[in-house]
């Protein structure tokens, strides 16, 4: 399949999920699944930090439309393509990244997924609710609502990336 | 000049970065409180459309409880109608009423898009500026009040509702009169909270919560809550006074715009107070 097609699908995919259904459920509790930043971290390992942004943005800005919150995913989505070159560093494998695999818990392992998405996502749901509340009297608030959704949300996007990605066959 | 280049090549991602976020919040923030970017809102025709749609979908699992609202104000209305009175003196004749002039319309509109557990909740409608719809008209439903209209495009409104900061709208609590402005903590969609209210009165609990009408956006009298708990606030002498709402706001699907018809009026007359020296 080809390339941009590929990540097309999941851009759109993504973007009505999050906008039409998820940005809907109001559970309580400050609940709220954000399954956006998964396309952050699937997209190819080569790809340039800018490019990266530039797309993180069009889809903060294109869910931003949907929500009336006029720039908060936006802002949140640039963040966790900010980060995400630094993190993946910090975790990256022994040879390097191989160009062929990308980022989801087949090629790299749970291990791996688990540590450099939720490291993500914690800082992508930290720096949403802070924004959003934006006092710093109320901290806690902001803190129990990252905390509540954040392995919900981490979850979700576990079960969506085995929808989206295809199983690599055993060797 | 070289080095200023090597800088901007060097540092160029973290510019890019703070480039994208001043932009993302400058447009975050300054819409709270000045509606620009209409491209960027439920109100533009784009996202209006796709969340009209969905609206046709996900409408029909309230029905029966809008229906069984719907049909509880066709009782009321009802009960109004001339058939449903007895005449009890004959032989008078009707004549041109001059003693009540119309001051409020009505618009009905449907809610396409909401939240509540937001820190600024915006509802949007499903009607715009080619249904007269205006920046500043109050919203109302059935049961109780449900904010004011933020951003209008042609044929779409996202209206900020009474769960938003700073929406301070004129309220009274009902059998003595008293008034102050209706606040939200950003907590609990259930509950709001009137400021101003000083604590020598003597505020009975569950006493009905209504608008004041003073500004001219909603008229007198529409219902919005219950008062539940008076706590007094420290070091001041004022009640801190919550309210239950009575309308459930996750649920929301019917409304009226509210047009007053005599607000230019009243604007004009109260824009002939001489300003304060003092102030």
């Amino acid at each position: 399949m080809n390339i941009a097609v590929k990540y097309g699908v999941r851009f759109l995919l993504l973007a009505a999920l999050q906008a039409l259904v998820l940005n809907q459920l109001e559970l309580g509790f400050g609940i709220q699944f954000m399954v956006y930043p998964l396309l952050i971290v699937l997209l190819p390992f080569e790809i340039g930090t800018i490019s990266l942004m530039v797309i993180a943005f069009l889809m903060g800005i294109l869910i931003d439309a949907f929500s009336n919150t006029y720039g908060l995913h936006a802002s949140s989505a640039v963040v966790v393509a900010y980060f995400r070159p630094l993190i993946f560093k910090t975790f990256a494998p022994r040879d390097g990244y191989d160009p062929l695999k990308e980022g989801n818990s087949y090629d790299m392992g749970f291990r791996w997924f688990l540590y450099t998405f939720g490291l993500l996502l914690l800082i992508h749901h930290f720096w949403f609710f802070l924004l959003e509340i934006f006092r710093f009297d109320e901290i806690l608030f902001v803190l129990q609502k990252t905390l509540f959704s954040l392995p919900l949300s981490f979850v979700l996007c576990l079960i969506i990336q085995a929808m989206i990605v295809s199983k690599p066959k055993e060797r | 000049m070289r080095n200023l280049f090597a800088f901007f090549r060097r540092f160029r991602v973290f510019l890019v970065f703070i480039l994208m976020q001043i932009f993302a919040l400058t447009s975050y923030f300054s819409f709270l409180q000045y509606p620009r970017a209409q491209y960027l809102t439920t109100a533009s025709a784009v996202a209006g459309k796709t969340l009209a749609m969905r609206n046709e979908l996900t409408k029909h699992f309230n029905l029966g409880k809008s229906n069984s609202a719907l049909q509880r104000e066709n009782k009321l209305l009802r009960e109004q109608l001339p058939q449903s009175f007895q005449r009890l003196q004959y032989g008078l004749v009707k004549i041109n009423d001059t003693l009540f002039k119309q001051q409020y319309t009505y618009i009905p509109a449907t809610v396409i898009n909401s939240t509540v557990t937001k820190r600024n909740n915006y509802f949007t409608l499903n009607i715009g500026k080619s249904q007269g719809i205006e920046r500043g008209m109050g919203v109302f439903s059935d049961k109780g009040i449900v904010g004011i209209i933020h951003n209008v495009s042609d044929y779409f409104s996202v209206v900020k509702s009474v769960l938003t900061k700073e929406i301070n709208i004129d309220v009274m609590i009902e059998p003595i009169g008293l008034f102050g402005l209706l606040k939200w903590n950003g907590e609990d969609q259930r509950k709001g909270s009137i400021s101003g209210i000083s604590n020598d009165m003597h505020i009975k609990k569950w006493s009905k919560v209504v608008t004041r009408g003073g500004s001219g956006i909603f008229p007198r009298g529409i219902m919005v809550g219950k008062i539940e708990k008076l706590k007094p606030v420290e070091g001041k002498p004022l009640w801190d006074v919550v309210v239950r709402f009575s309308e459930n706001y996750a649920s929301l699907q019917r409304v009226y715009v509210i047009k007053n018809l005599m607000q230019e009026e009243q604007e004009e007359l109260e824009s002939n107070i001489p300003p304060d020296d003092e102030e």
